[in-house]
């Protein structure tokens, strides 16, 4: 005897063993199943017949993992690229607040401060353009891969910088408060470069995935 | 029948420019294109909710879990920014395609 309802949670279960292990594609494609299994029974069908004639209309549970499996892998790419972007918008303010220091104290002269300028000039014109010269990288893990790798070298550099390249240059006598703020600057300027390497390669792979017919 | 090829490369494009008729969820979705292709494009129908995943992490809709009238949860889609642009382009891609097929089979005829 035919059973509606349990023959669905099975169906589930099945869905499960096959990989699709997330409950948002799990509901919506029951909800789906549900609605053509209706629209079956409103053609004619018996609750059995429409039952197996939608969970076929739905497909396999193997090819369907599959589909959802490259979206997992891209998922891992767009966090990369959201930690990319996080860590370059905090670079970003840090050179914001450096460049307004630079221009707010007075004993720095105006070539520090145009050094201070074109470093803030040079991170926007990175951040904005610099991703068309970024090769074009389909696969989203070794996308992830290098973007994580950017993260991971511009934190490590301003790591280098505070502990081993600052506290010398803060040493020496002669180095005036103006070149050290103009050197932090360029420092966050190098660490918001490399975290735009997650960023700038997840937006070259997606203008060029833009034509579904090339 | 469409050609397997065709119908992947059509699925972005014809699934922007229904959600630019307003929001809308899967079933929905495959039935509208079932009707207007008079059941020529044919989906299997699971495949199309990992194609709305991944244009909603590339940005080009949104979803929303909602209800139906009957109560039911549903899982509504609609276009964003991002996602017009795309349409639009494909629009002008696939326009191009067109004209250009339509030319050579007029030249056939002349």
């Amino acid at each position: 005897m035919f059973d509606l309802e349990p023959s669905i949670v099975e169906w589930r279960r099945q869905m499960f063993a096959a990989g699709i292990k997330t409950p948002v594609p799990l509901e919506e494609l029951e909800s789906h199943l549900r609605e053509e299994l209706e629209r079956q029974m409103r053609l004619g069908l018996s609750e059995p017949q429409a039952f197996e004639a939608a969970a076929r209309q739905i497909g396999q549970a193997r090819a369907l993992r599959s589909e959802f499996k490259k979206n997992d892998a891209s998922i891992g790419a767009r966090f990369v690229e959201l930690t990319g972007i996080a860590w370059g918008v905090i670079a970003g303010l840090f050179s914001l607040w450096f460049l307004l220091l630079l221009f707010t104290v007075h004993e720095v002269n105006w070539a520090g401060r145009m050094l201070g300028l074109v470093a803030m000039a040079s991170t926007v014109l990175i951040w904005r353009y610099g991703y068309r010269i970024l090769p074009v990288i389909r696969h989203p893990q070794v996308r992830a891969l290098i973007g994580f790798a950017g993260c991971v070298a511009s934190m490590v550099w301003m790591g280098i910088f505070i502990k081993h390249i600052l506290p010398p240059l803060i040493g020496q006598v002669a180095v005036s408060p103006g070149r050290l703020m103009v050197s932090f600057l360029w420092a966050w300027t190098l660490a918001a470069m490399l975290a735009g390497i997650a960023p700038g390669l997840g937006k070259i792979a997606f203008r060029q995935n833009q034509p579904a017919i090339s | 029948m469409i050609r397997k090829e065709l119908v992947a490369a059509s699925a972005e494009p014809l699934i922007l420019s229904l959600l630019s008729r307003g929001e809308s969820y899967g079933y929905a979705i495959i039935q509208e294109v079932k009707a207007r292709s008079a059941g020529k494009l044919q989906w299997t129908d699971g495949m199309l909710y990992p194609v709305l995943h991944r244009m909603e992490h590339r940005g080009l809709i949104k979803s929303r879990w909602g209800e139906s009238e009957t109560g039911r949860k549903r899982k509504y889609y609609s276009l964003k920014k991002d996602g017009k642009a795309a349409m639009a382009k494909h629009h002008q891609q696939w326009s191009l395609v067109h004209s250009i097929l339509a030319g050579l089979r007029k030249e056939q005829y002349v």
